[in-house]
């Protein structure tokens, strides 16, 4: 049992407590208040810090890609629509530990299949502290993760085989839920398809990136009634009115790698209308399904500040916008009593200036750092 | 057409701190820094609130010779139809209307060291070009200002699928001693004035073995080790690229007298060259007295992640104004152009950005106005 004592305290919500108590009991804040008195309590003196809840990067291909080996750990190619992959049973915790994500804040990623199948599996959120398996999943089968990016039609038209274009992609991304729906023998995939229209067991998570993918995407999408989020999603500036229409989330991709601003003329302003639209909005460390270290993540929350979006508001976007989107809002993504006790204390605000870093890491309620 | 830029914070980079003043530009270069100049024949910019400061300086990308602003990359940064492709001219691969070079000067980075990439052991001549003009041969700077090599899994792994020398990074150290004894051969022979067929690759390395340009040599971690050995034996300048896992070289690489271009950082860590990414090296480097400079790969990284990089070493504790060095001053020194760029100095040309915030310490630090040999090429 322990306080941390009289920090600045990001709630994640938009809201900062200035001189602020946290008791922590085991893996759970216990309670968020000023001048906590708890005799029994170690304290950690926040004092003159910023206090934040584990920052969440909702999508990352880090932690199942199974660098050393020769196919990725993500992509089960074998065919473009392997929706009942689970990709908890990919993910290697060394490859997750190795990254240190925690010194850049972030406490929990969703742990994702690529790029490369139209249905390509299930998401897990995974806590990033090198903690045991079972205190590191907070939860299998998060979102379907779907694609029809590019990299589809080069793995699938590279063999001959469906789809060698977006064409291909867009028409086989809407049969295959027609044919779901229609199927009464259904295999296993068709059923997580059924899940995640019909029943909205999860969200949908899919990657697009050019305003052609994303329009077709959300024309296909328009009268579908699961939770819809965008990863990648370089033109959303371009998409913006549908994107509110529909209410679909942004998984922002790492803006910064190849070329992504100039090549999509992207209009990263329009992130202050989207959220004041009320879309929620993310960031990952990954761009096309490859992933990038750690600080990219960071470095794209600081394009959105830089873009004009209020700095509390961006916290949100690191913090409970993708603890919703994943649907483990009940677990993390805000500082609040009975959640998880994962807590970065940072020594400056680090979405507004470069010098802010991390000093202690807190995750299930041990200090990794 | 004069310019006087008024009030400013002054950055000049030099040991000669002047903290409010002005600058005068004449013919595209500084004619004269200090407070309160006055001149009614200039174009006045009004420089209060902001931080004036020398153009940035990326010393490794690639702009131009990469293109991933289509479905499909685009490579003319790597001719890797040998091993030993010293003498390719990367002025000849860069694609002028590339539009990073507008992004570029857009955030303030001036100037580019533009290289090949790393597929080969010799990989070609980098040169040093300013970000705004009209033809690459026009906005050149220096060319050649490097020879550049590559170690390690870029140059292995692309004769290795080819089962070609060299497969393994035995095998590239191999044709590095190789190719540096047969130049010096080359050389010696010439100076002798014997008859020698001309090679253009062997008079390419010449320049780095006459001490007229560095290498550069692509390396991280162990493969730091291999660069310093034949680096030192053969009596040639040179700085290494990228640098991850400098923490654990320090002290060969201070003894050593080499430049380190650091980065790009924000790439994940795995097993082998990617295993650590130390931006922190920079500081106990700088400390060290050994000249740094950031870098960002661009495009391979977005040129304006710059920022970002010289951010990350401000998070790791070395002071921004050292961090500014290493994008300004410490990067001409590296190009070998430290006479014309790098620092705000009387008669150096006038590469000049107004700042509105602390770059790399303010995250929405933003460039205001851009100055290339003298002209306004960007205001916001």
């Amino acid at each position: 049992m322990y306080i941390i004592k009289n920090g600045r305290v990001h709630i994640g919500n938009g809201t900062i407590l200035e001189h602020c108590d946290i008791l922590i009991r085991g893996s759970k804040i216990e309670k968020v208040a000023e001048n906590i008195i708890e005799p029994a309590a170690e304290i950690i003196d926040a004092d003159g810090k910023e206090v934040f809840p584990g920052f969440i990067d909702p999508h990352s291909a880090i932690g199942a890609m199974g660098i050393p080996t020769r196919h990725l750990d993500t992509d089960e190619i074998h065919q473009p629509v392997t929706a009942a992959m689970n990709i908890k049973y990919s993910i290697d915790p060394d490859e997750v530990n190795a990254q240190e994500f925690y010194k850049s804040g972030i406490t929990t990623i969703g742990c994702t299949p690529g790029n490369y199948n139209i249905f390509g599996g299930q998401i897990a959120a995974f806590k990033t502290a090198p903690q045991k398996m079972a205190l590191r999943l907070v939860k299998e089968q998060a979102a379907l993760k779907c694609s029809v990016e590019a990299g589809v039609k080069q793995v699938f038209g590279g063999r001959k085989q469906a789809p060698m274009t977006r064409m291909g992609i867009l028409q086989m991304f809407e049969n295959t839920i027609g044919d779901a729906r229609r199927e009464k023998e259904k295999t296993d995939h068709q059923k997580v398809i059924c899940q995640v229209f019909d029943e909205k067991k999860m969200p949908l998570f899919v990657a697009a990136e050019t305003k052609g993918e994303m329009d077709s995407l959300l024309h296909i999408l328009k009268e579908e009634k699961v939770e819809k989020v965008i990863i990648d999603g370089f033109c959303f500036g371009d998409c913006a009115e549908e994107m509110k229409a529909q209410n679909v989330g942004l998984i922002l991709g790492n803006v910064n790698a190849l070329s992504q601003i100039l090549k999509h003329g992207m209009k990263m302003e329009k992130l202050v209308e989207l959220a004041e639209n009320g879309n929620l909005i993310a960031f990952t460390n990954t761009c096309s399904g490859s992933s990038e270290g750690r600080e990219v993540f960071i470095w794209t929350a600081i394009e959105a500040y830089r873009a004009g979006v209020d700095a509390e508001k961006v916290v949100e976007m690191m913090t409970l916008s993708p603890a919703k989107m994943l649907g483990i809002a009940d677990r993390v993504g805000t500082i609040e009593e009975g959640k998880d006790a994962d807590i970065s204390i940072f020594s400056g605000h680090p979405v507004t200036t470069y010098a802010a870093k991390v000093e202690r890491s807190i995750i299930n309620g041990e200090v990794v750092m | 057409m004069k310019i006087l830029i008024k009030n400013g914070t002054l950055c000049t980079m030099t040991e000669n701190k002047i903290e409010k003043g002005d600058i005068l530009i004449e013919g595209g270069k500084i004619a004269a820094i200090g407070p309160e100049i006055q001149d009614p024949a200039a174009q006045v910019i009004d420089a209060c609130g902001l931080y004036v400061m020398p153009g940035l300086i990326d010393a490794h990308s690639h702009i131009g010779l990469f293109d991933f602003n289509n479905e499909y990359t685009v490579d003319d940064a790597n001719e890797m139809t040998d091993p030993v492709t010293i003498a390719v001219d990367a002025r000849y691969g860069v694609n002028p209307k590339a539009r990073e070079f507008r992004a570029s000067y857009e955030h303030g980075i001036t100037t580019l060291l533009i290289t090949p990439g790393s597929g080969d052991v010799f990989c070609g001549l980098p040169f040093a070009l300013k970000t705004y003009g009209n033809n690459v041969f026009d906005m050149t700077l220096k060319a050649p200002c490097a020879v550049k090599i590559a170690l390690g899994g870029n140059p292995k792994n692309t004769y290795g699928d080819r089962k070609q020398l060299p497969m393994t990074r035995m095998g590239v150290a191999h044709v590095l001693k190789e190719t540096f004894r047969k130049a010096k051969e080359y050389l010696d022979k010439k100076e002798r004035k014997e008859d020698v067929d001309y090679d253009a690759n062997m008079e390419a390395l010449g320049l780095a073995l006459k001490g007229e340009v560095p290498c550069k040599v692509h390396c991280t971690q162990y493969d730091m080790l291999t660069a310093i050995e034949v680096c030192k034996e053969y009596g040639v300048h040179f700085s290494l690229e990228h640098a991850w896992g400098a923490t654990d070289y320090m002290d060969e690489i201070v003894e050593s007298g080499c430049d380190i271009c650091y980065g790009p950082i924000a790439t994940y860590r795995s097993p082998g060259e990617r295993r650590k990414i130390d931006v922190e090296a920079v500081k106990e480097l700088d400390q060290r007295g050994v000249n740094v400079a950031l870098i960002t790969d661009s495009p391979i990284l977005s040129e304006q992640s710059l920022y970002h990089h010289i951010g990350e070493a401000v998070r790791e504790g070395l002071p921004q104004e050292r961090a500014l060095r290493m994008v300004t001053v410490n990067a001409a020194k590296v190009l070998g152009v430290a006479d014309r760029i790098g620092t705000l100095e009387v008669g150096k040309d006038a590469d000049i950005i107004l700042v509105r915030g602390r770059l790399g310490l303010d995250t929405d630090a933003k460039v205001e106005y851009t100055l290339i040999d003298g002209n306004i090429v960007y205001k916001r």
